[in-house]
Order: C-alpha cells, then structure tokens, then sequence
C-alpha cells in the first residue's frame, strides 16, 4: 500500500503544481511567425505589468480553424489579412473594438483606415501591411531577368522554385498573368488561373509559409515567391538575395489586429493593441521585419537606410500597378477547390 | 468469480470505462461524423450523406496520395528490414555484454524527441550541412548534394526515426532463434545464401513480421518528417487529414479519410494475423 | 565476416549518431548558423533559459508527462490484472480498442479525441490534453505489465488463496510488487512517449497549454533558433539519463 500511497502524493503535488496559476495578469496574443520581437513584448509587460503568452500560426486558414475550435477562454489577440478580417466579422467571430480605449490610432496613416473590408475600423486595427513579390538570388540568377510573374514559368527553374503556401497569393500570380483581377470571383477566370498554375508545379521544389527566406538563405532554391519583409531579412544577411516587384502586378496585404469573440482579457487585449500603435514600438517592427507600418510618425524615426528601402516602402508607382488583396466571399470555395487539386495531383 | 467482490468489480468498472469513454467513443464519433456533412460555419450539420466516401473515391487526388503514402512507408520498410536485419543478427550472436551495450545504443537516439532528430536531419542533408561538407572535402563530389526537400530527404528521416521499431521485434526473435540449426545446415554442406532462405529466414519470420508492421503502420501517419524534410510539396494522407481538419474545415472528409486509414490497417494487420497462424501450424 | 560486421555496425552507429551530435556540437558553438566553427559558448543555454515561453512549454510538457505516466501505469497496471485474472462480458472488446489505440497512426487518435472534446463540451487545455496522452500511453502499459504477469508462477497465487488472503490482499502484496521491473519499464516508456507526441497534442491542446514538442515545432519550422540546438543538446542527455537510469533499476531484484 506504501508505495501506491507514495505515488498518490507525488502525483497530488505535481497537479497541483500544473493547476495553480500565476497571479500574474495575461493575455494571449496568437500571431503569425517572424512577426513580433520579443523585445516588445518584454517592453509591454514591464510597462503594463501584463504578461503576454504568444502562440504562432503560418496561414490564416490555420488560424481560422483553431480559432473556430475554441468558444471561450481563447486568444486575446489574432492578427488576420484583411479578407479574413472581412469574414470573420461576418461570422460573428469578432469583438467589436472599443476606439476609446485606442488613444494611439491618431498616429495611423488615413489612408490604411475604413477600407472595404473593415469600414469604421469597427472590428481591427492594421499592424503592418505589406506586399507578395518575387526573390531572387542574384549569384545564380542575374537579376535582369526577372521581371516579372511569367518568369517563375521558366523551364530551368525546374524544382528550383519555392511558393507560399497561401492559396489567395499563389492564385493572385496566375490571375495578374492572365489579366484578371487578383480577387475575381468569376469562375471561368479562376479556372483559367488554375491551368496555369498546374504548368507551374514541376518547377516548385517546397512551399513554405512559416519562413520563406530560410531556403534561399541555405542554398536550396534560388527564386521563388516571397513577402517583401522575408526578402528584406534575407537581404541583410545574404546581400545576393534581391526582391522584385513583378510588373504584372505584386499583391499588397494588410495583416490587422482584431480580438476574437471568446477573449479572455478584453481590457488587456485593448491595450496591448494600443500599444503596439505607439511610434517607437512600431518602428522596432519595421526594423526587425522589414514591414511597411501604418504608424506615420514611425516612419520619421527611421534610418534613412531603412526607410529609404524600396523593397520596405514601395514606391506609389509600384502601389498602383499591383493590387490590394480583398475578400472574395462564396468564391473562395471555388479557389479552394482548385488549391486543393493542385496540391494533392502529381 | 464472487460477483460480490469489491476490489475486482471497481477494477473491471474502471478500466471498462475508460476504455469506452475514451478509446471507444471517440472512434465511433469519427464514423458518424465521415457520414455527416460539412458546414463552413458551425464545423458539421447533421445530415446523413456519403458525399465525403464518393469523394475520397472519385477525385484522382486522394487516390494518389494514399498510392503515395503507400509506396513510401513500404520503401521505408523494406529499407529499414534491409538494414536492419543484420543489425538484429550481429547483436544476437554477440556475447551479452557487447549484446547490452549495442542494444543501449541504439535505443538512446529513440529516446530523444523525434521533432529534434528530424531537425537534426535538416542540418546534416542541406546543401551547406555536414553530410555535402564532407563528401566535398573527401573529393567523392564536386558540386554539393540537393537532399533537403526530396523524397530522399524524408526517407533518410523516416528510416532515421523507425529503425528502431524494426530491430528489436527482430532482434526478439532473432535471439530465440537455435543456433545449433544454422550450424548443423552448414554441417551438411549448405551454402550461406540456402541456410538463409531455407533456415533463418522461416524461422525469424514472426519478428520480421511484427518488425514491418511497427514500421509500416506509424510511417503511414507520420506526416510531420515529410513536411519538414520534403517541403510539403508531396502530400501524404496524414497532410491530408490534418488540412481537413484545420484548414479546410471538412470534418466528414478528414474522418472519412481516416476511417478508409483504420479499415486498410485492419485489413493488413488481419492478414498479418492469418499468415502467422498459418505459418505457425505449418512448423513442426 | 568480422571486417563486414565493423564496418556494418559502424555504419549505422555514424547514419545514428551524426545528426544528433552537429546538435550538441552547435550548441556550443557561437556561430549561429553552425556552418562553420567560431567558438565555445555558453550562450545559448541562457538564452533559451530566458526564452520564457520556450521554458513554460518545457514545464507543461514535463507535467503533463510525469502525469501521464503515472496515471498510465497505475490504470494500465489494473487493466492487465483485470485482463488477464478477469472473465467479464466485453473483455474481448477491450483488448480489442487496446490494440486499436496502440496500432492507429497519431493522426487518427488525434482527430477522434479532438472530435470527443468538441461534442462533449470540454474545452481544449491541459484536461483535454492529459486524458489523450493517459489513453495512448495505456496500450503500451498494458502490453509490458502483461508481458510480466505472463511470466509469473499461478502457483503462488494459488497457495496465496489458500493462505486466506482476500483479492486487495493478493493485488497489494503479491501482484504489485512482483511487477515493479515492468511497472519502472511502462512508466518510463509511457514519460517518452508524452514528451515526443507532436501530433496528439497539436490537436488536443489549447492556447492555455503549450507544450514542448509544438514549441520546438514552430520554433524549428521558423528555422535556425540556436536555442533550440541548446534544447536539443539538453533534450539528448536527458534521454541519456533516462536510458541509464532505466537500465539501472531493471537490472536489480531479478526474480530468483
């Protein structure tokens, strides 16, 4: 009987252990990867006294699903591109934002604020935005070249290539390629884009959303598409690697901050938002990510290197030629469907 | 079997429970939820269809990637039986201490977390990683090896993480297995390739057996490797499942695959069953 | 022959032993991207012991293994005595869903409990997680425990009867302690095979418990976090002692 009796305890203690919660006050914020220094949240919590636990997602379908999964006790804090933002809302999903409580959304660039997707700002706040282009790794590839999305088509980028994995972005190419817009909801276009982009998969050597500059940091491939930000980083360590904005067209994106339904710290989440709003904070980002951020001031406490960077800051000429990602609703199915195929053929 | 007897009625009553709560119901809910259909916004409605079955069986796709998953834990197998094989035969014929220890050594890689092994992997297949540096020093190559994100990259994880599952059913076999056989068929003037075919090889059959099956059936599941090592550009049936479920948000699909997953398993493992009993009637 | 068998053995010790080795070598190692050697350090081991999230993960994975095994072993350990001294109406049932658990790939338990937890109401965390991780640990017990009841002499459960001894009795005194080898080997294997489950835990776990395993996931997914070479390297020598400790205590108290 002892020893059962001993191991009874030591197991009383150890789950008392696990149950008993810090005093400390959360929140949960649930980002995606490579997204937020962990400078800034260390700088949230020592001015709040809030400690922030962090969970991170590579695809807002991922995210979605998990969020979906949990009713209540969930994240405080999610960060959707804007056409998930859009469907989310719909859903019922999000809270509405309390702007009293967001003193710092003075600071934000009007021209990021009540776009279709989110009019009022009822339910998010943009964090960064930013834009889908072309990476080339300049010491294989002359950077000539590469111009623009037909040129991923290329037969000796056979398995040399990587592509996100973000069904919107992959089918964005082949839609700007064909001449449609990037967020058609026409079917016979999207099946158009669709056969394109079955040509394509025999030069695609890995998708990868988690951290698309990692391979062509490691020599693995040397084109592929990529987010400006990764490209940036890339570039810092690995000068060779060059970002290109493809004439057709690149897609732009806006990742916001919303918080879910099920939040369990709603006064936290609200201030964590507005903190991330404060200039200096904002700046830390950009410098980290090599994202544009929405925060004006921001953008003056820069280094002239940084914010002179066309591959951070396009140029308005670039805005213009490509195309704000925007939500498709019941078509997104059909996309689905075609990902799906594109992904599972072969 | 006193009916009245405490202690084995909370026993029975415990372990029945859990079984059921925890082992039977939730296999029971993924059969009804394949045959339910799917909602986008509240997960499943309740709605008998056999849309998810039609559709695992009619679109090309999935078709493949069960083929592929398929091929590539039977490569695994037979890769990890080949090399494994002899390992299980060596160490049987070591004395015990050299036996302990080389058992030890293989069994310390399996205690490490396989996520680490796997990323392990990465670092040593990469174009710049240890396994091109030393080719390329040692001359034997000229241009480094493109490993990482082939199949050849996800077979080399896989046999990494699963030849322990192989040897040691093999090796327990193995062990048991009378010597004094073998040497008598060499007395008799057999050469080592017949005392293999005609002697060993029958004789090691169970573990060889039971070593596939421990192989076969987690490789079939095992979609993690692949999609760190493999750039989750093939997709496998545990790719398949897993997007179901949280991407795409098609339960029934992703039970319905799963449930095809379990009846093929079944299937193999019945087999498995028969040729063992079958094999161990027809010994003397 | 004896060339062949060196040769062999050192072949597959190399292909087993190298990818684990560059991780401890570059934990130490100051370059971050362990290409090429630029120094010892130590600096890794703070930094990941200052990663807070990292550690919490490490603790919730540690917890919920230690946990696991317990209860795995304590619930496995009747279940063989239940199974193999019992004849009761679902017994065969029983054995059944036990070999079913044991031999289903991780994804398919994982989307069966998460479709448990769904319909049932319980949220996803930390309960949600440990009764996933006591149920695939518990074949795994049942199957060691078993295979050491099998060993054991009926007779001296016999002259136990006769002696007058009730069935608590006979459990507690006689059964338990003769199973203490397989009670150590199940509860050690069920603490290994909590600590590695990846894809169990992705699914049944929530924003309030992280684990390990899902940690390392993203972390190495994200790529090259020296950190997590710090980790690894630990994660190593830990298996290591766990090897050696096993190794010790099975070896003592063999049943004359």
């Amino acid at each position: 009987m002892k020893p059962l009796f001993k191991a009874l305890i030591i197991l009383a203690v150890v789950l008392l252990a696990a149950i008993q919660t810090q005093a400390a006050e959360k929140i949960y914020v649930y980002n995606w990867t490579e997204y937020l220094p962990e400078s800034v949240l260390a700088q949230f919590t020592k001015e709040t006294g809030i400690q922030v636990v962090y969970a991170t997602y590579d695809s807002n379908e991922t995210m979605y699903a998990k969020l979906k999964l949990i009713k209540k006790d969930g994240y405080d804090v999610v960060v959707p591109s804007t056409y998930f933002v859009s469907k989310m809302g719909r859903e019922g999903m999000l809270m509405k934002l309390d702007q009293a409580l967001l003193p710092n959304m003075k600071h934000l660039d009007p021209e990021l604020l009540n776009k279709d997707y989110d009019p009022d700002n009822n339910y998010s706040i943009p964090y960064m935005w930013g834009s889908t282009g072309i990476a080339v790794n300049t010491d294989e590839i002359p950077k000539a070249q590469i111009t623009s999305w037909k040129d991923l088509w290329k037969p000796e980028f056979k398995g040399k290539l990587l592509l996100q994995d973000d069904l919107r972005e992959v089918f964005h190419m082949a839609l700007r390629i064909k001449g449609f817009s990037g967020n058609t909801t026409d079917p016979k276009e999207i099946e158009q884009a669709y056969l394109l982009l079955k040509d394509l998969m025999p030069n695609v050597l890995l998708f990868n959303s988690d951290s698309p500059r990692l391979p062509f940091l490691a020599g693995e491939v040397s084109i592929g598409m990529i987010w400006n930000g990764e490209a940036w980083m890339a570039q810092e360590e690995n000068p060779a690697i060059q970002y290109v904005y493809p004439e057709e067209g690149a897609s732009f994106w806006v990742d916001s901050f919303v918080i879910p339904k099920g939040a369990r710290n709603p006064k936290g989440a609200h201030a964590f938002i507005n903190f991330m709003m404060t200039p200096e904070v904002a700046k830390a980002c950009v410098e980290e990510y090599g994202y544009p951020t929405p925060v004006k001031p921001a953008i003056a406490l820069l280094d002239s290197n940084i914010s002179g960077s066309r591959t951070i800051f396009p140029a308005a000429k670039v805005i213009q030629q490509g195309e704000f990602q925007n939500d498709v609703g019941q078509a997104i199915e059909i996309y689905q469907k075609y990902w799906e195929k594109l992904r599972t053929g072969d | 079997m006193k009916i009245a007897d405490n202690t084995r009625f909370c026993i029975i009553l415990l372990i029945s429970g859990w079984f059921i709560l925890f082992g039977v119901t939730p296999l029971l809910l993924l059969v009804i939820t394949s045959f339910l259909t799917m909602d986008p916004a509240n997960l499943v409605k309740f709605s008998f269809t056999l849309k998810a079955y039609s559709q695992l069986f009619i679109e090309p796709g999935y078709i493949i990637i069960f083929t592929r998953s398929v091929k590539l834990a039977l490569t695994t197998t037979l890769l990890c039986l080949g090399l494994g094989y002899p390992f299980a035969w060596y160490t049987a014929r070591m004395t015990p201490k050299w036996r302990t220890s080389a058992l030890i050594l293989l069994m310390i890689p399996f205690w490490t977390n396989s996520l680490v092994r796997t990323y392990a992997m990465r670092m040593v297949l990469g174009t710049h990683g240890i396994l091109n540096k030393i080719l390329l020093s040692a001359g034997l190559i000229h241009t480094p090896l493109k490993i990482m994100y082939t199949d050849y990259a996800v077979l080399a994880g896989l046999f990494y993480l699963m030849l322990p599952f192989m040897v040691l059913p093999l090796y327990a076999t193995v062990e048991k297995l009378n010597f004094q056989l073998v040497e008598a068929a060499r007395d008799l003037g057999a050469g080592a390739f017949s005392t293999f075919t005609k002697i060993i090889f029958p004789l090691t059959l169970p573990g060889i057996m039971a070593g596939c099956i421990m192989v076969f059936v987690p490789t079939m599941g095992l979609y993690y490797v692949a999609s760190l090592l493999g750039g989750a550009r093939q997709l496998l049936v545990g790719n398949l499942i897993q997007q179901q479920f949280l991407n795409a948000g098609n339960w029934p699909l992703g039970s319905a695959t799963s449930i095809i997953l379990i009846i093929f398993m079944a299937v193999m493992l019945i087999g498995y069953g028969l040729l063992l009993r079958r094999f161990s009637r027809g010994r003397e | 022959m004896n060339m062949l068998r060196l040769f062999y053995f050192a072949g597959i010790f190399f292909y087993l032993y190298l990818p684990i080795s560059v991780l401890i070598v570059n934990a130490f190692n100051l370059n971050k991207y362990g290409m090429k050697w630029d120094g010892f350090t130590f600096k890794w081991f703070t930094a990941m012991l200052e990663n807070h999230s990292l550690m919490e993960a490490a603790r919730h994975s540690m917890v919920i293994a230690v946990c696991a095994a317990t209860l795995a072993t304590m619930i496995g350990a009747l279940a063989a005595i239940g199974l193999n001294r019992y004849r009761f109406f679902g017994r065969k049932l029983i054995q059944g869903t036990s070999m079913t658990l044991m031999m289903a790939p991780d994804i398919i338990l994982a989307i069966a409990f998460l479709v448990l937890f769904v319909t049932l109401g319980i949220g996803l965390g930390f309960w949600s997680l440990l009764f996933s991780h006591i149920t695939f640990c518990l074949p795994f017990a049942i199957i060691t425990i078993t295979g050491r009841l099998q060993d054991f002499d009926p007779n001296i459960l016999d002259a136990a009867r006769d002696l007058g001894a009730s069935e608590k009795n006979i459990l507690t005194r006689v059964i338990l302690p003769m199973m203490r080898p397989a009670l150590i080997s199940s509860w050690l294997l069920a603490f290994t095979l909590s600590l590695d489950d990846v894809i169990i835990s992705s699914f049944v776990t929530g924003p309030s418990y992280d684990v390990l395993p899902l940690k390392i996931f993203s972390m190495v997914k994200v790529g090259v976090k020296p950190e997590v070479n710090a980790l690894a390297a630990l994660l190593v020598l830990l298996s290591l002692a766990l090897v050696i400790v096993s190794q010790l205590m099975l070896k003592e108290k063999k049943i004359a």
